[in-house]
């Protein structure tokens, strides 16, 4: 059997194989897309709302955000006024190194002037820092002015979450999409977002 | 050796014409037809509505999510919050778990009322349908009322204020002989026999009349079979194409394989 | 091919012979030049195979196999995960379509004389492919937990407790419990998802080994083989590639058009693939009204429910499969195909398929007497083409097999 590759078979080879690879690619959507996250995983990822009127000023509550600590701060004036105080020692002030979704709208790094939305994830190996607002001379830092230790291997972040220079954590704690409607703080979605 | 199977054909649709075995809508016998208009977002909505307002207090829809039902029928999410979900702490990703609790409602019926996603699936459109709108009174029942789809139900009417009430009444039905035409009498009149089972809605005992209530059911139903299978339409518009592609990569493939088949035959 | 390609064939297939074995299994593979489209079943058979293993694994992605999960995770792949419902779909259709395929494919057999010599090792590894595919889909059937899984199970695991002495233990062994639970469903996706399609594969494997080793047959029954050019290929055959292959691209054509009309326009197959009551989640309390296996398995369900003993039913269905291995040793006709056997052949295969259609049929609908009086016809009819077979097909008279196709 001789085969004869006709300009007619090439052509007819041509088409089915495109039809054919056509077909295979549109097969293929259903076996790619189920992989995405389920609704059941995007609803327990869902954004979370939390009420902070009841907030004493200082202090920190903590919130669940896709199994994650959320760290919502209500801050005094005079805490947000001292930020510039403790500049010197963080490594990245303007948290120029992240990607930082409100960046220069408040000091809080938050859409709010009075409270301070972070990721409770120290950015070194993922423990949760603990909060220490007073200012007072600690173990790991003589001249503390306020702000989160992190337990596990010492790193230092300040009342907004900018990490010192010199520690193990790389980069500042991340701030979470989030916005506020009066009381009403929704973490996990941007105004406007359904 | 066609016209055996001819014979044998006709023989055992006899057979199963004359088979003992219940009708698929109980004592109301064939159930009436219901063509589901999956893609009329108007008639779903106000299904959702009916459902949300008479059902959900009692009957669960476990595994459909309140986001996929607002999404699907094109409800802003503000509205359908406001309007269709009362609960404090539901959250739109979550199942539409039911109002009550399965060991108070075995008390008070005898038995839970089903969850009913998938009603639809399991008994068919028509038989949901055709059950809704075939209660009557019925004095020897606890709840006053029987149903002649599911004979003994343990499901109050909780449509009775707007379809009205019905009853089994008796009818003169007029005599069909064996060629089809209605015997008559001597003087031409039309020979009746009383036959009974048949429903009569009391004039005015309910808020809607029987077309409108006919037509809330329609809708009702509607969105109860959109429940049972959210990705119906989906299913149906895809499988267009799908068949499209397959023809013409038939017609295709059969060229190019003629077009081979010269080489040896 | 320029150099540089074929001494990279080359360099791997002095170590590992897939050029060799591409050429001689595949490419070069001297196939019957004239077949007809009952020759396509076996090419689909194997896409099927793929196209359940493939949605399978994607399915178990969302497939929960927990007595309290299972009937749920199913709605989940349905409703929550996207395009779940194509894969779920997917796998159920292509369920039935992979027993339709096989009839069609075993009916061919029986048709042509497949399984004449020296093809009847080909035809035994197919029937055990047979059996294994009836477990396989047992097993699979039970995994939504509805209520036909948990009672069709509950029907079949108690015909082990028919068999003498050992039944009732027999039962709880395979149940791992004293009633169906979720023992019973962990075990049964092991064997689903693991056990059985790596037998079935394997099983496939040796099918097409066996059926390579001698040629594949054809619809006139000719032996291709007796008639060589100089380099020992049949005169009457075309290499595989592309000739069969390009055969096989139109049958797989028009089998995705089916197998779309089902999956996308009737998913449930009337309620005979995808059975009403099995969305309705398993109640033991509560048996459904008319309990009946899917489609495929339907034959011999009637013939089961035809005879009144338990044992005895177990035994005549068990016989109902049995027969089917040793048909090659049945027929000795010197005709292999249907073409060319006598009248008797021919009747018997008539009656034979009319009373397989009756017996399918009669075991979808619930009993009467009438019916059961058929069921015991249709099984006689059965076990007769068979059991006779040996000498119907030896006193007829044959017309002559052609030698060339």
């Amino acid at each position: 059997m001789e085969e004869k590759i006709t300009t007619r078979r090439k052509v007819l080879i041509g088409m089915t194989s495109a039809v054919g690879a056509v077909g295979a690619s549109f097969a293929a959507v259903p076996f790619i897309a189920s992989w995405n996250p389920s609704a059941k995983a995007k609803a327990v990822g869902g954004p979370v709302k939390v009420d902070v009127s009841k907030m004493q000023i200082g202090q920190k509550i903590q919130v669940s955000w896709r199994k994650q600590p959320v760290f919502v701060i209500r801050h005094s004036k005079e805490a947000l006024e001292n930020l510039s105080k403790v500049e010197s020692k963080l490594d990245d002030p303007s948290s120029l190194k992240i990607d930082e979704p409100y960046r220069d709208v408040n000091p809080t790094r938050s859409t709010s002037q009075e409270y301070t939305v972070i990721a409770g994830v120290c950015t070194h190996l993922g423990c949760a820092p603990k909060y220490y607002p007073e200012m007072e001379s600690q173990p790991w830092d003589e001249s503390w002015v306020g702000g989160f230790f992190c337990p596990c291997h010492g790193s230092m972040f300040d009342i907004v979450g900018r990490v010192f220079k010199g520690v193990p954590a790389p980069t500042n704690l991340k701030v979470p999409p989030h916005f506020f409607d009066g009381n009403i703080l929704t973490i996990g979605e941007e105004r406007g977002t359904a | 050796m066609k016209k055996i199977l001819l014979v044998a054909f006709i023989f055992f649709s006899s057979q199963e014409a004359l088979a003992a075995g219940g009708a698929p809508c109980g004592d109301y016998g064939e159930c009436d037809t219901f063509k589901p208009k999956l893609n009329s977002i108007e008639s779903l909505q106000l299904g959702a509505i009916t459902f949300i307002n008479h059902c959900y207090g009692c009957h669960s829809l476990k595994y459909s999510r309140w986001g996929r039902v607002a999404e699907d029928l094109d409800i802003p999410e503000e509205i359908f919050i406001n309007n269709l979900v009362f609960g404090k702490n539901v959250k739109l990703g979550d199942r539409m778990t039911g109002s009550m609790k399965p060991a108070v409602s075995e008390t008070w019926f005898g038995i839970a009322p089903p969850d009913l996603t998938l009603v639809t699936r399991l008994h068919g459109s028509d038989w949901v349908y055709t059950y809704l709108r075939t209660f009557y009174e019925d004095s020897s029942k606890p709840y006053g009322v029987n149903n002649m789809v599911y004979p003994g139900a343990a499901m109050p009417n909780v449509l009775a204020s707007l379809q009205g009430q019905q009853i089994l009444s008796c009818k003169d039905v007029p005599l069909i002989a064996s060629n089809g035409g209605v015997r008559r009498d001597d003087f031409g009149n039309d020979i009746t026999e009383e036959k009974c089972g048949f429903l009569k809605t009391i004039e005015g005992s309910g808020s809607l009349s029987v077309q409108e209530f006919d037509e809330l059911i329609f809708n009702l139903v509607n969105f109860m079979t959109y429940i049972g299978e959210p990705s119906r339409s989906d299913r149906e518009r895809m499988g267009w194409y799908a068949i499209l592609f397959f023809v013409v990569f038939t017609a295709l493939a059969y060229l190019l394989f003629r077009e081979y088949q010269k080489d040896y035959h | 091919m320029t150099q540089k390609s074929s001494g990279f064939f080359n360099w791997i297939n002095t170590r590992l012979p897939i050029v060799n074995t591409y050429e001689r299994h595949l490419s070069k593979h001297p196939v019957p030049k004239k077949v007809n489209f009952w020759y396509m079943f076996g090419a689909l058979a194997s896409v099927v195979l793929i196209i359940q293993i493939v949605s399978g694994i994607w399915l178990m992605f969302g497939y929960e196999n927990t007595e309290e999960g299972a009937f749920a995770s199913i709605e989940y792949i349905m409703r929550d995960i996207e395009y779940g419902w194509i894969i779920r779909y997917m796998h159920t259709t292509g369920a039935s379509m992979f027993f339709a395929v096989v009839y069609l494919h075993m009916f061919r057999g029986l048709l042509y004389g497949s399984y004449h010599k020296p093809r009847e090792l080909v035809w035994v590894f197919g029937m055990t492919i047979y059996l294994v595919m009836m477990a396989e889909g047992f097993l699979g059937y039970v995994l939504p937990y509805g209520q036909m899984s948990y009672w069709g199970a509950q029907v079949i695991i108690s015909l082990f407790g028919a068999i003498p002495y050992i039944g009732e233990s027999l039962e709880i062994w395979v149940r791992g419990d004293y009633y169906i639970s979720g023992a019973t469903i962990s075990r049964f996706f092991a064997l689903h998802v693991v056990a059985l399609p790596l037998i079935l594969i394997a099983l496939v494997f040796m099918h097409l080994v066996a059926l390579h080793e001698v040629g594949a047959g054809n619809p006139e029954g000719v032996d291709i083989e007796k008639h060589l050019d100089e380099d020992g290929v049949p005169l009457d055959s075309v290499p595989f590639f592309p000739y069969k292959v390009l055969n096989a691209l139109v049958a797989i054509g028009i089998f995705g058009i089916v197998f779309s009309i089902i999956m996308f326009f009737f998913p449930e197959g009337g309620g005979y693939m995808l059975e009403l009551a099995n969305f309705e989640e398993a109640n033991p309390l509560s048996t459904p009204e008319h309990i009946a296996p899917v489609w495929y398995y339907s034959p011999y369900y009637a013939m089961l429910r035809a005879v009144p003993d338990k044992l005895g039913g177990l035994v005549v269905m068990g016989a109902a499969i049995a027969i089917l291995f040793v048909v090659p040793w049945l027929d000795r006709s010197k005709a292999a195909s249907i073409r060319y056997k006598g009248i008797l052949s021919k009747i018997a295969m008539t009656i034979f398929i009319v009373s397989w259609l009756m017996l399918a049929w009669l075991g979808t609908v619930p009993v009467t007497a009438l019916r059961t009086t058929l069921s015991i016809i249709g099984t006689v009819i059965y076990f007769a083409f068979f059991l006779l077979m040996p000498i119907y097909t030896s006193i007829e008279k044959t017309k002559p097999v052609p030698d060339r196709l």
